[in-house]
C-alpha cells in the first residue's frame, strides 16, 4: 500500500464501470444491484485511504504548472480529502439503495454514477482549472436531471453565473496582475461559492430545487457540498481575514434564516432544502471563521450533517413514494407500519441538530464554541439555527408519523419498507451513532486536516 | 480518587444508560423484547443503579466531605474543546441521583402494570430509560458538556412520552408545544455553557459548582449574564413564568409519565440546577432577584390556577408548579438546606397523588354510579373566588391560565410565523423572477 494511486484509480474506475454498463441494454434491477455493489466496493476502498497514513497524504499527478491557483498537485490526497472520498462513496450508495423504483431508469443510474464520480474527483485534486471543468460538467449533469422547464432556468441561471464567476476569478487570478485584480479575483471566487452553496443572498434556488426538481438529483449534487471544498481549496489559503469575516457573517445569517424558514414550510419537501440551506450555511461558516477549532467543526458538521439530511431526504422520497406529496400542515400517521423509518428518520434529524449520542453533536460543540471565539455575538447564531432545525425536524416528524391517516390503507398494501432499504437505514443509523459514541478518530482527523488548511493560509 | 466511589458511580449511570441502548436497539431493529423481558429487565436494572447510588451515597459520606471530580477520560478529542466524561460528586448530588433512581424504579413498576398490552410498551420504556440517563447525568454533571447533555436526553424524552398517543392530534400538537420551550431551555443552557467556557477559561463545574466562582476569574456582570442564561433554561424547564403554559400541555402523556416528568423529577431538574449553580447566584445578586422575583410570582399564579382546573391532572401540574416556585424563591433567599429537603419531599409527595389519582377517580366515579349522587360542580373555594368583580376577574384569569398560550402566540408565534412566510414568498417570487428574466433575455437574443 506504497502508492495511492491505484487506489484512486479504483474509486474512478468503478463509477466508470457503471456509466459503461448503463449503455448496454441491462435489466434496469440488475443494473441497479451493479450499481450497489459497485458503491459498496467504492466505499470499502475510499476508506482505506484514511485509514493508512501513507496513502492519507500523497501526490499522485503533479502539473509543471505550479503558478495554477489551489497549487500544482492536479491529483492528490491529503487528511483534508480524504476522509471525504467514504463520504461521497456512501451518498451513492445511500442514493442507489434507497431510491423506489418507480423512479429508477438507466439514465438516472448512469447520473448518479457520474455525479459520484465528478466528486471523488473534485475531492482529488486542489487545481482551480481542474475543479473549474469539473464544476461545468457536474453543473451540466444536475440540470439535465431537472425535468421543469421553469425550475431548470432559474437554476442555470444562478449555477450558470456561479461558473462564469468563478471562471473569470480563476482566469484573473492566473494572470499577471496587480494585487487590486488578485482581490477582485478572490471576491468573485467568494461570490461563485456563495451562489453555489445557496448562501444568502443567492440562496433562492436550493429551496425551490428541492420543492419542485426531482429530490434524488438534488441530494446527490447538493449533499457532497463541492462549493465548501472550492472555498477550503481556494477561499481559504488566500483571502483576507475581511473576506473571510464577510463570508462567515452572511452562512451564520444563513444559518438562521434556512432553520427558521424550514420551520413554516407547508410542503415537506420545501422544509428540505431550506434545513439543506441552514446545514449548509453552518459548515460554511465554520470554514471561514480562521479558528481551529471552528474550522474543525465545520468539518465534521460536513460530514456528520451531510450524510444526516442525505438520510433524512432519502427519507422523505421513500415516503412520497407510498403517500404522494408530503403536507406538514397535517398528520399522515403510520408510524406503526414503519417503525424503523419513523426511528431512522428522527435519529437522523438528530444528528443534523447536532444531538448528543450523534456525529453530529461534537461538530456542533466544536463549532459553536469555535464560532463564539471569533464572532462573540454573532456566533450564537449557531446555537439558534440549531434549536430551530430541532423543531424543524421534530415538527416534520410530527406531521409524517404521528398523528392519525385520513385514509386507511388496505392492510394487504404493502407499507412497509423493503429488505435494501431497510438494511441502507439501518446501516446509515448505526453510523451516525457509532461514530458519534466513539467519535475521537474522526475528530482528532478533522483537527489536523483544519491546522494544514490554517497552515496553508498565506495571510493572517 | 477513591476507586469504589469511581466504580459505584460508573455502574448507577452506566445501568439506565445500558437499559436504554438494549431497547433503543431492539426497537429499533423492529424486534422490541417482549413485556415478560422488558419490564423485570428495567426493573433489574434501575435497582442495580439504585443500590449502586445509595452505595455511592453511604460510601461518599463515609470517606470524604466535600465535593470531588470523578474522571472517566476524554471522550471526544485531546483537543481544546473536547468533552471529558466527568461526574461532580458531593452529597447533594449523590442524594439527587439516588433519589432519581428510586423514583424511577417505582414509576418502572407501576407502568409495567399500568401499559400492560399497550401498543407503544417497548417505547415509553425506551424513552424512560433515556430520560433516567438524561437526570443522572444532570445530576452528577462534572462539566457543562455533560451536563448539556443530559438536559437534552431529558428534554427529547420528555417531549416524546407527551406524543406518546401520537394517533391523537392535540398530543402531537402540544408535545410540539412543549418542545418549542425545552429548545429555549437547551439554546439558553448552551449559550451559558459557551459563555462560561469563553469567560472563564474552563467547562468545569467543580470550579463552579465546588463553591470557587471567585477563583475562576469570573467578573460579577460575567458571573450575572451567566446566571441569567441559566435562569432561563431553568425558567423553560421547570415551566416558571412565563414559559408556564406549556404544562397543562404536557398532560397529554400517559400518567405515569406526567407523575414522573411533572410531578417528581424533571421539574425539579431545574430547581436542583440551581441548587448546584448556589455559588455563582451569589456572585451575581441581580440574577438572584431576578429568580426570587420568578419564583415568588409562579408559586402565586399557579396557586391561584390549580385551583380552578377541571381536570385532576392539571390540577396536579399546577400544585407541583406552586411548590416549584416557592423552592425556587427558597434558593433565591439563600436558604439551600431547606430548598434541597423540600424539592426531595415534594418530588415523592407528588409522584403518590399523580400515580394514585387514576385510581381515585376510578373509585369516586364508581361510588357515584353506585350511590347516584353527584357532587357539586362549584368548589367551595371557586365559589368564594366568583363573587364580586375583582374576584371574578382573577377567576377568569386562573380559569384561562394566565392567557399565556395568547399572549405566547400573539407576541411571538403570529410574527415569527408571518414574517417567516413572507420570506418564504419573496424567495419564490425572486427564482420566478429570475427565470423570467433570463427567458425574456433569450427571446431579445433570438430576435
Amino acid at each position: 500500500m506504497k502508492s495511492a494511486a491505484p487506489w484512486c484509480a479504483g474509486l474512478v474506475t468503478l463509477p466508470m464501470l457503471v456509466i459503461g454498463s448503463s449503455y448496454f441494454h441491462v435489466d434496469v434491477e440488475r443494473l441497479r444491484r451493479l450499481a450497489v455493489m459497485a458503491a459498496i466496493a467504492m466505499l470499502l476502498a475510499a476508506l482505506v485511504i484514511p485509514l493508512s497514513p501513507s496513502l492519507r497524504n500523497a501526490a499522485i499527478l503533479t502539473s509543471t504548472q505550479s503558478w495554477l491557483p489551489g497549487g500544482g498537485d492536479i491529483v492528490r490526497t491529503d487528511t483534508f480529502s480524504s476522509a471525504l472520498l467514504p463520504f461521497a462513496a456512501g451518498l451513492w450508495l445511500l442514493t442507489v439503495a434507497v431510491t423506489p423504483r418507480a423512479t429508477l431508469d438507466r439514465g438516472w443510474v448512469r447520473r448518479t454514477a457520474l455525479v459520484t464520480l465528478l466528486t471523488v474527483a473534485s475531492f482529488l485534486t486542489e487545481n482551480a482549472l481542474v475543479l473549474l471543468v469539473l464544476s461545468i460538467v457536474s453543473m451540466w449533469t444536475f440540470l439535465s436531471a431537472l425535468v421543469e422547464h421553469h425550475q431548470r432556468r432559474a437554476v442555470a441561471t444562478y449555477l450558470g453565473l456561479s461558473t462564469v464567476l468563478f471562471a473569470v476569478g480563476v482566469a484573473l487570478l492566473v494572470s499577471p496582475g496587480t494585487e487590486r485584480f488578485e482581490t477582485a479575483a478572490m471576491w468573485l471566487i467568494v461570490i461563485a461559492a456563495l451562489i453555489r452553496k445557496g448562501i444568502f443572498p443567492f440562496h433562492a434556488w436550493v429551496p425551490e430545487v428541492f420543492d419542485h426538481g426531482r429530490l434524488g438529483p438534488a441530494i446527490l449534487f447538493n449533499a457532497p457540498q463541492v462549493g465548501a471544498y472550492m472555498t477550503v481549496v481556494l477561499i481559504v489559503p488566500r483571502a483576507s481575514p475581511e473576506m473571510l469575516r464577510v463570508i462567515a457573517l452572511l452562512a451564520l445569517g444563513t444559518a438562521v434564516y434556512g432553520a427558521a424558514l424550514a420551520l413554516v414550510q407547508k410542503s415537506a419537501r420545501r422544509a428540505c432544502g431550506y434545513l439543506f440551506m441552514s446545514q449548509s450555511a453552518l459548515v460554511m461558516a465554520g470554514l471561514d471563521c480562521t479558528s481551529v477549532t471552528a474550522l474543525a467543526g465545520g468539518l465534521l458538521v460536513w460530514l456528520s450533517a451531510g450524510l444526516a439530511f442525505a438520510g433524512l431526504a432519502r427519507c422523505v422520497l421513500v415516503l412520497e413514494a407510498r403517500r404522494g406529496r408530503l403536507d406538514l400542515t397535517t398528520h399522515h400517521g403510520g408510524y406503526e407500519r414503519m417503525p424503523l423509518l419513523a426511528i431512522s428518520f428522527l435519529i437522523m434529524g438528530l444528528a443534523c441538530t447536532g444531538f448528543p449520542g450523534t456525529v453530529g453533536f461534537v461538530g456542533q460543540e466544536l463549532l459553536v464554541d469555535g464560532a463564539v471565539e471569533v464572532f462573540p455575538v454573532m456566533g450564537y447564531a449557531v446555537v439558534i439555527a440549531s434549536a430551530l432545525t430541532g423543531l424543524a425536524i421534530l415538527r416534520m416528524y410530527f406531521s409524517l408519523f404521528c398523528g392519525r391517516p385520513d385514509v386507511r390503507a388496505h392492510p394487504s398494501l404493502q407499507l412497509g419498507l423493503r429488505p435494501r432499504e431497510t438494511r441502507t437505514f439501518l446501516a446509515l443509523v448505526a453510523a451516525l451513532i457509532c461514530l458519534g459514541l466513539a467519535p475521537r478518530p474522526l475528530v482528532d482527523s478533522r483537527f489536523e486536516a483544519s491546522s494544514e488548511i490554517l497552515s496553508r493560509r498565506t495571510l493572517p | 480518587m477513591s476507586v469504589p466511589l469511581t466504580v459505584l458511580v460508573m455502574i448507577g449511570v452506566g445501568s439506565p444508560a445500558l437499559l436504554f441502548l438494549l431497547l433503543g436497539a431492539a426497537s429499533l431493529l423492529n424486534r422490541p423484547l417482549p413485556e415478560r423481558v422488558t419490564g423485570p429487565l428495567a426493573a433489574s436494572l434501575l435497582t442495580v443503579a439504585c443500590a449502586a447510588l445509595v452505595a455511592a451515597f453511604v460510601v461518599h459520606g463515609m470517606t470524604q466531605s466535600g465535593a470531588e471530580l470523578l474522571s472517566y477520560g476524554t471522550w471526544s478529542t485531546a483537543h481544546e474543546g473536547g468533552i471529558a466524561i466527568e461526574f461532580l460528586v458531593d452529597r447533594m448530588s449523590l442524594a439527587f441521583a439516588a433519589l432519581s433512581t428510586v423514583i424511577a424504579g417505582v414509576v418502572s413498576a407501576f407502568s409495567n402494570r399500568y401499559l400492560h398490552r399497550e401498543p407503544g410498551y417497548n417505547r415509553y420504556f425506551v424513552l424512560l430509560a433515556m430520560f433516567v440517563t438524561g437526570m443522572l447525568l444532570v445530576a452528577l454533571a462534572g462539566n457543562v458538556a455533560v451536563l448539556f447533555i443530559g438536559w437534552e436526553f431529558v428534554g427529547l424524552s420528555s417531549a416524546l412520552l407527551v406524543a406518546f398517543f401520537h394517533e391523537r392530534p392535540a398530543a402531537v400538537s402540544n408535545a410540539f408545544r412543549v418542545l418549542s420551550v425545552y429548545r429555549i431551555s437547551d439554546a439558553a443552557m448552551l449559550s451559558a455553557a459557551v459563555l462560561l467556557r469563553h469567560l472563564a477559561g474552563t467547562d468545569s463545574l467543580m470550579l463552579l459548582f465546588g463553591g470557587q466562582a471567585g477563583v475562576v476569574g469570573l467578573t460579577a456582570s460575567n458571573a450575572t449574564l451567566i446566571a441569567i442564561l441559566l435562569i432561563v433554561a431553568v425558567a423553560c424547564k421547570s415551566a416558571l413564568l412565563p414559559f408556564s403554559s406549556w404544562l397543562p400541555r404536557a398532560m397529554e402523556g400517559p400518567t405515569p409519565s406526567s407523575a414522573v416528568y411533572y410531578g417528581s423529577l424533571s421539574i425539579h431538574a431545574g430547581c436542583f440546577l440551581l441548587l448546584r449553580a448556589a455559588p455563582l447566584l451569589e456572585q451575581a445578586p441581580a440574577a438572584r432577584v431576578v429568580a426570587g422575583v420568578l419564583g415568588a410570582l409562579t408559586a402565586l399564579f399557579a396557586g391561584i390556577t390549580t385551583r380552578v382546573q377541571s381536570d385532576v391532572k392539571s390540577s396536579l401540574a399546577y400544585a407541583s408548579l406552586t411548590q416549584v416556585g416557592i423552592i425556587v424563591f427558597e434558593i433565591a433567599i439563600g436558604w439551600y438546606t431547606i430548598a434541597f429537603l423540600h424539592l426531595a419531599g415534594h418530588a415523592c409527595f407528588r409522584l403518590l397523588q399523580f400515580l394514585s389519582a387514576p385510581n381515585i377517580l376510578h373509585d369516586l366515579h364508581g361510588l357515584k354510579d353506585a350511590t347516584g349522587d353527584h357532587a357539586s360542580l362549584v368548589d367551595p373555594e371557586l365559589a368564594v373566588l366568583r363573587a364580586g368583580r375583582p374576584r371574578r376577574r382573577i377567576f377568569l384569569i386562573a380559569l384561562e391560565r394566565g392567557f399565556l398560550d395568547t399572549f405566547l402566540d400573539r407576541l411571538v408565534v403570529e410574527p415569527f410565523t408571518g414574517m417567516a412566510r413572507f420570506l418564504t414568498r419573496l424567495d419564490t417570487w425572486l427564482c420566478e423572477v429570475v427565470s423570467a428574466q433570463r427567458t425574456a433575455f433569450r427571446r431579445r437574443g433570438s430576435e
